[in-house]
């Protein structure tokens, strides 16, 4: 079992502070949801956990096993066990799909232990086939041309080829039909296990209708500001989050309110 | 049909010789450099290919320039192709030893009428050898010359790579691939000159720079007065992965004809960090990343390439090329 813990989180970028003080903690075998509204920092906590070079920690830990990865670059965190399926996945002209999700696989290897091609093809016939996507995604440049939601696909086609202890999902949701949606959702619960953990970035419950949350955080203003099983996922479906916001006595503008 | 080396050339293909070595492609008076050249010739190779043969497998050279002493390397290189021929080519020069010395390297296609002509170089002199590298090619009504360069040396130098579409209907298309690494300095002049009615140029170069290294690519695309219906287009890409990089772009166009198309794009940028910051995060080393992203720059000009064969090998000294590169970073 592995632990990844946020304490007292403090993010900012270009000089703004985005998160105040985030707190959470959670461990492989659960499945956290983090709802919110626009621009309330979700991505930002995403990017500071993976370690986006943009995104300066002002203050605060996040412990991978107990260890303390803000140190680390990107990529050696990617390797010690996280996974950030991200909201808007960079193009990469001139690398196929296959050769990248290889190289990230071998990357995890010793080097005179790399995969065999024959076994790494298996696997990934058949992990695109769970994912419902042609073969001929795997031999086009990585994510050039993709739609949005072949984009979202192939995120989480990398997760289940690497294998990460922990994945954070940013709306892999959004831009999915409902097929589709049925489809990703399918790839997340066959990942689900004793030895992985999911953070999962969602504006619309339904997909939580899909992949069940053990827990479900709330977060507004660059915090978390409430916890609660999947049925808290049902209340903000029907109250929005001024109900949460005006219950809690935050001080916080939601959007599609007159100022 | 004939190949064979310099001094054999000189013994026993003289007649030949004197009609095309520095007569037509390159004059032995344009410079300091072609002058001392002349004076300086110790290697060479010639190839004549007659009329009407087509030669399908391509030539594959390989020369060495010894720098396990400091003499200079004064090489010559000249391929005829006579009306009707196809011929392809492809060189690889590289160098043993590591002597502080200088190259001047020469190259001659003399592609005649209806002739056509695939010309592939992967190079990768040393370190220490400063060079001046000149290939050029003169055609004739008709005529083509694919060129598909790729500049893989340590050295400094200074490449110049021209066409002169002297006859009605000739074609030169140029593809150039550098990288620099380390401390180098490589400047590329890659020109086309369309002289002859409908012919055309096109030059499409792409460079990237390691550490401190300098690249400079000029494209010159010139439209002489009478060259009607002809079509220069040229794209230099120039990509800096460090911040002590220098990179230059410059295209000119000189079009002294109305009746022409001409066009170019010239970009210098530095390496996206959102890509690598998304291969990273999927668990690849920083200097993997960056070859990939790197590979994904030169992308269009090896697929353009017109031999598989080629776009492969070329690969493999890109890749080597770029490790060495990061290594010593
Ligand atoms: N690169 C950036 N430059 C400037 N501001 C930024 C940048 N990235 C994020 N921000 C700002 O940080 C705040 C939080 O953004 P973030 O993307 O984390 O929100 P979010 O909760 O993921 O929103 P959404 O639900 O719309 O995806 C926003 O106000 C956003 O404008
Ligand atoms: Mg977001």
């Amino acid at each position: 079992m592995s632990t990844l813990e946020i304490k007292d989180l403090h993010v900012s970028i270009e000089g703004k502070n985005i998160l105040k003080g985030v707190n959470l903690t959670m461990k492989t075998g659960e499945i956290h949801a983090i709802m919110g509204p626009n621009g309330t920092g979700k991505s930002t906590l995403s990017e500071a956990i993976m370690g986006h070079p943009a995104y300066k920690v002002t203050k605060g830990e996040v412990l991978l096993n107990g260890e303390n990865i803000l140190d680390l670059p990107v990529d050696e965190r990617a390797r010690a066990g996280l996974f950030l399926a991200m909201q808007y996945p960079a193009e990469i002209p001139g690398v196929t799909n296959a050769e990248f999700i290889r190289g990230a696989i071998n990357a995890r290897r010793p080097e005179d232990d790399a995969i065999s091609i024959k076994n790494f093809l298996k696997q990934l016939d058949e992990t695109m086939s769970v994912l419902d996507m042609t073969e001929e995604m795997a031999d086009r440049y990585l994510n050039e041309g993709f739609s949005g939601g072949e984009k979202k696909r192939n995120e989480i086609l990398q997760l289940m080829m690497i294998k990460p202890k922990f994945a954070i999902l940013d709306e892999i949701d959004s831009g999915l039909d409902i097929d589709a949606l049925k489809v990703v959702s399918r790839g997340v619960n066959k990942m689900r296990g004793p030895e992985f953990g999911s953070l999962i970035i969602t504006h619309y419950q339904r997909l939580l209708n899909y992949i069940v949350p053990d827990v479900v955080h709330v977060m507004m203003g660059g915090r978390i500001v409430e916890q609660g099983g999947p049925e808290l996922a049902k209340r903000l479906e029907d109250e929005g989050y001024a109900g949460i916001r005006d219950e809690l006595g935050l001080d916080i503008k939601l959007v599609d309110e007159d100022a | 049909m004939i190949i064979c080396d310099w001094q054999t050339a000189l013994e026993q293909h003289s007649d030949l010789v004197q009609k095309y070595f520095m007569q037509k492609a390159v004059k032995y008076d344009e410079d300091l450099l072609t002058a001392q050249h002349v004076a300086n010739l110790t290697s060479g190779l010639f190839v004549y290919v007659p009329k009407n043969t087509v030669v399908k497998e391509p030539l594959t050279t390989y020369f060495v320039q010894d720098a396990t002493t400091k003499a200079d390397y004064v090489h010559h290189v000249i391929i005829v192709t006579e009306k009707n021929s196809e011929f392809s080519y492809l060189e690889n020069l590289t160098t043993v030893g590591s002597e502080k010395t200088t190259a001047n390297i020469i190259v001659e296609v003399i592609a005649g009428v209806d002739s056509h002509v695939k010309f592939a170089s992967v190079d990768r002199l040393g370190t220490n050898t400063t060079t001046y590298l000149n290939r050029r090619g003169h055609l004739e009504d008709n005529a083509k010359i694919d060129w598909s360069m790729g500049m893989m040396n340590d050295g400094n130098i200074v490449g110049d790579f021209d066409s002169d579409l002297v006859g009605n209907g000739s074609h030169s298309e140029v593809k150039v691939v550098a990288i620099s690494t380390g401390k180098q300095v490589q400047g590329i002049d890659t020109r086309v000159t369309n002289i002859g009615r409908h012919t055309i140029g096109h030059i499409l170069q792409h460079g990237v720079i390691l550490s401190r290294s300098t690249l400079t690519f000029n494209g010159i695309g010139h439209i002489i007065k009478g060259a009607k219906g002809s079509d220069a287009q040229q794209e230099s890409r120039v990509l800096m992965l460090s911040t002590k990089a220098k990179g230059d772009a410059n295209p000119i166009l000189l079009i002294d004809d109305n009746d022409v198309t001409a066009g170019h794009a010239a970009s210098v940028g530095r390496v996206n960090q959102e890509q690598l910051y998304y291969l990273m995060s999927r668990g690849l080393p920083k200097k993997v990343a960056e070859r990939l992203v790197i590979r994904g720059f030169l992308g269009p000009v090896l697929a353009a390439i017109p031999s598989k064969k080629i776009e492969e090998q070329l690969k493999v000294t890109i890749e080597r090329k770029l490790v060495d590169g990061q290594t010593d970073e």
